[in-house]
């Protein structure tokens, strides 16, 4: 398996090597913010699959290391000491200081407090923000520009994407390179049973300190990128709902195993880009992937995978992928029943249809490249049909799985 | 020997005749606006008013004998996705982006595509904002690319201290509160600069959290305490209509002059409390009846409908594009924005309103705005609610304009 991982791997790393090569501008500026996104969802599995250290503040981190270098960026113009490649420390550091004081405070409690804390952090930076003109720049932001260094111009999306790409798998290593540290290994314990680390003698209050630093620093450099990328900084990046969205990105992914935060931070960025163009509801799918995420699989989608394929012989591999192919096809069919009839219905009740809707005059409505009438038993018989469909198929698939499984028993 | 001569030259002439065809790309227009998310209803606005008015240039020829292509893009609500999504347009071959929604995110766009011209010299793009008010956009973050086609806080708020003192409300006690940011202090600062011309006294500035306060109580207490004649006021959304309520309940007598009072939800909302309160705006569907009731019968029957809130402005903007596109030779690519940008520069246009133009020193449109009151005698009436806004006064387009900033410094090509 260790050999499998690692050809996994590298196969991985080629690919996104060759990206710019194999993908459109539009596809590789996605694929710079799920870097981003998978870095800063890392830096929160690090505190809260790891350490269990549930924060909901995580966005004053990415925010701080953000307006840092997009102030380093104007300071020092891409030279000297900070040449553009290197602005990302400036994140680290920032972050790294900013988590020091905010986990000095937050790590005194556990559970709910700490949550409780970390929010309240966030909040008051975010709170602050607007009143600081100089140091945040209003609601317009502050801008700055990517200055040339080491021979690169760094005007190229395709230079932006490989310095981000980088830092991306280069911090990825680190954090994989922690976990094996003594200190890395302090986390699982502090997650699993504070009380006895106190009484085997450890501080645990330092060691939830020194954690919440290490994963704000991530989430810094996470910040800085971004700055890199848009070449600006504006206090919305402190706004709750980036704290938000990196919690349930990493739960999504599976926030216990060591990969799968930066898996669902890549996976629901890539989702959120490409809907956002195809449907005016995509907020509503991103809330149902994770409420069916959180019911059905609350170990996330790498937990899962790794789950279902850990310890197998390969004919137990071959069955259980079969098995998951079938399960994927079902539920395929049931999801796109369930999208045909979501986007029949906010067609059917968005203004511009009842601009021309009325007095017993309900016009076609056009949905994947055919017109449905809204008033034929049609289009309604269609969707919620194939939705039937595919949940029976699933349920079908599932018994037969149960029972194999049994008869193998 | 002759027909094959003949064959030869029509499939020669054919294959010019395509290859022309092909390589003449349609002009692209790329609205990047906050389609999903809590911010949404608004961005919906623009994206009404700029899918009717390019259908209207579409149906009277579009650009180049082809249809104007327009793309839309969902900035999510912030500069992020702002920043995002004028990437993916540009990729997509834009040549001219509208952005209305929000001056956070006009900030962003207007930065974006600053940077993206000086790397990209000869391959430039335009960006319209079509309602980002914020002073700096036309101020010190002005640029030769960037073209605001709607009033700006100086225009609001002169505009609108004319028309209440004409109507004889203003008093000489005036309070401004205004919400604490940029916009906000806009305000602030522009009612304050307009007091010794009108000859009032701004009696107390309030700058409050923005979108926070659920109790006006004290800021209220305030307001009684400065014994006020009325209150100028930038705030929108929530922040305007608890005030109001929570002037209206305490019963003090003073008239609010707005900016923001007609976005849809507003007076549905707040009710007989809005009444007697005014705003100023490029648009009342009273004002030249002729043209004013096709116009806005016309936009109903296309989007279901009465345009309101920023839709108007939005629709003459583009208006103002579209004449600006006669007057520019269509290139391979779509078009040349410097020459698109030049043409936008000497551009004037008549509208139901009044003749607007584009101010070639900062790129801020000079547009006729209109000062209105609430009253239950409106023709058209907001929000499914008896009242509606009631002409006070129509500033011209020449005693609207404000002079351009210092802080412009706006590099020329060539």
């Amino acid at each position: 398996m260790k050999i499998g991982t690692l050809a996994i791997l590298t196969i991985g790393v080629a690919l996104l090597l060759a990206l710019p090569w194999l993908v459109s501008d539009s596809m590789l500026n996605a694929a710079v913010q799920m870097l981003i996104a998978a870095l800063f969802a890392m830096a929160f599995g690090l505190l809260c699959g790891r350490a269990g250290m549930l924060s909901f503040g995580h966005a004053a981190y990415f925010g701080v290391g953000a307006f840092a270098a997009v102030h380093a960026m104007n300071a020092f113009n891409g030279e000297g000491l900070l040449p553009t490649p290197l602005l990302p420390l400036v994140g680290a550091g920032t972050g790294m200081i900013s988590g020091l004081i905010a986990g000095y405070f937050s790590t005194k409690r556990t559970g709910v407090y700490f949550a409780m804390i970390t929010l309240a952090l966030a909040e008051l930076l975010h709170a602050l923000a607007p009143h600081l003109k100089a140091v945040f720049g209003g609601e317009a932001g502050i801008s700055s520009f990517r200055m040339p260094a080491w021979g690169f111009t760094f005007g190229s999306l395709s230079e932006v994407y490989y310095l981000t790409l980088i830092w991306t798998l280069g911090c990825i290593l680190l954090l994989y390179l922690f976990s094996k540290t003594p200190l890395g290994r302090l986390a699982l314990g502090l997650r699993e049973n504070a009380h006895r680390m106190r009484f085997l003698g450890y501080n645990t209050h330092a060691l939830g300190t020194l954690i919440f630093a290490v994963s704000a620093m991530f989430a810094g450099i996470a910040g800085a990128l971004q700055s890199l990328n848009l070449e600006a900084a504006n206090y919305v990046v402190l706004e709750s709902h980036i704290s938000t969205a990196v919690v349930l990105n990493s739960f999504i992914g599976g926030v216990r195993v060591f990969f799968g935060p930066a898996i669902g931070g890549a996976l629901m960025t890539f989702f959120g880009y490409i809907t956002s163009d195809l449907t005016r509801v995509w907020l509503l799918y991103q809330g149902i992937i994770f409420v069916l995420v959180m019911m059905f699989m609350p170990r996330g989608i790498v937990g899962e995978v790794i789950e279902r394929f850990r310890h197998s012989s390969l004919r137990g591999l071959a069955q259980t992928a079969g098995t998951m192919a079938l399960r994927v096809a079902s539920l395929a069919i049931a999801a796109f029943g369930g999208v045909f009839m979501i986007e029949f219905i906010q067609r059917f009740l968005s203004s511009d249809y009842r601009a021309t809707a009325g007095n017993g005059n309900w016009p076609d409505i056009a949905l994947f490249s055919y017109v449905w009438s809204p008033v034929s038993v049609l289009p309604w018989a269609f969707g919620i049909g194939l939705f039937a469909i595919g949940i029976a198929l699933t349920m079908i698939v599932n018994r037969r799985a149960a029972a194999a499984q049994e008869a193998s028993a | 020997m002759a027909l094959r001569n003949l064959l030869g030259s029509t499939a020669a002439a054919s294959f010019v005749i395509c290859a022309g065809a092909v390589a003449a790309e349609p002009l692209k227009i790329a609205l990047v606006e906050t389609l999903s998310g809590p911010q949404a209803s608004t961005g919906l606005l623009y994206r009404d008013a700029v899918n009717y008015q390019i259908g209207k240039l579409n149906a009277a020829g579009g650009f180049g004998g082809q249809p104007i292509e327009l793309m839309e893009y969902d900035n999510q609500g912030g500069p992020v996705g702002a920043a995002d999504r004028v990437r993916a347009a540009i990729s997509d071959g834009a040549d001219v982006i509208l952005q209305g929604s929000s001056s956070a995110v006009a900030g962003q766009v207007t930065e974006d595509v600053r940077k993206y011209n000086l790397r990209n010299a000869g391959n430039e793009i335009l960006y319209i904002n079509l309602g980002g008010e914020a002073m700096e956009l036309t101020g010190e973050k002005c640029h030769f690319y960037h073209f605001r086609t709607s009033p700006n806080a100086a225009i609001r708020v002169n505009t609108l201290l004319d028309g209440m003192k004409d109507a004889g409300v203003l008093g000489d006690r005036v309070y401004a509160i205004n919400q604490n940011y940029s916009w906000g202090v806009d305000f602030q600062n522009n009612t304050v600069a307009g007091s010794e011309r009108l000859g009032f006294e701004v009696v107390e500035q309030t700058l409050h959290d923005v979108n926070k306060i659920q109790d006006f109580a004290p800021y209220v207490a305030r307001i009684q305490a400065a014994d006020v004649n009325s209150v100028i006021s930038g705030n929108w959304s929530n922040d305007l209509l608890l005030l109001m309520k929570a002037v209206s309940g305490a019963g003090i007598d003073v008239k609010f002059g707005t900016a923001f009072l007609d976005q849809p939800g507003n007076i549905g909302n707040a009710g007989a409390v809005a009444e007697g309160h005014f705003l100023s705006a490029p648009f009342n569907p009273e004002v030249n009846p002729e043209e004013t009731t096709a116009f806005v019968e016309d936009y109903k029957a296309v989007t279901g409908h009465y345009p309101s809130y920023v839709e108007p402005a939005t629709v003459f903007g583009v208006m103002l594009l579209g004449e600006a596109l006669k007057n520019v030779e269509p290139t391979e690519d779509g078009l040349n924005a410097e020459d698109l940008a030049l043409a936008l520069e000497q551009a004037t246009v008549q509208t139901p309103m009044g003749q607007i133009s584009m101010r070639s020193d900062d790129h801020q449109v000079i547009l006729p705005m209109i000062v209105q009151e609430v009253s239950k005698d409106a023709a058209f009436k907001a929000d499914d609610t008896e009242f509606g806004f009631v002409p006070v006064k129509v500033i011209a387009a020449e005693d609207a304009v404000q002079p351009v900033q210092d802080s412009c410094n706006m590099k020329r090509p060539g």
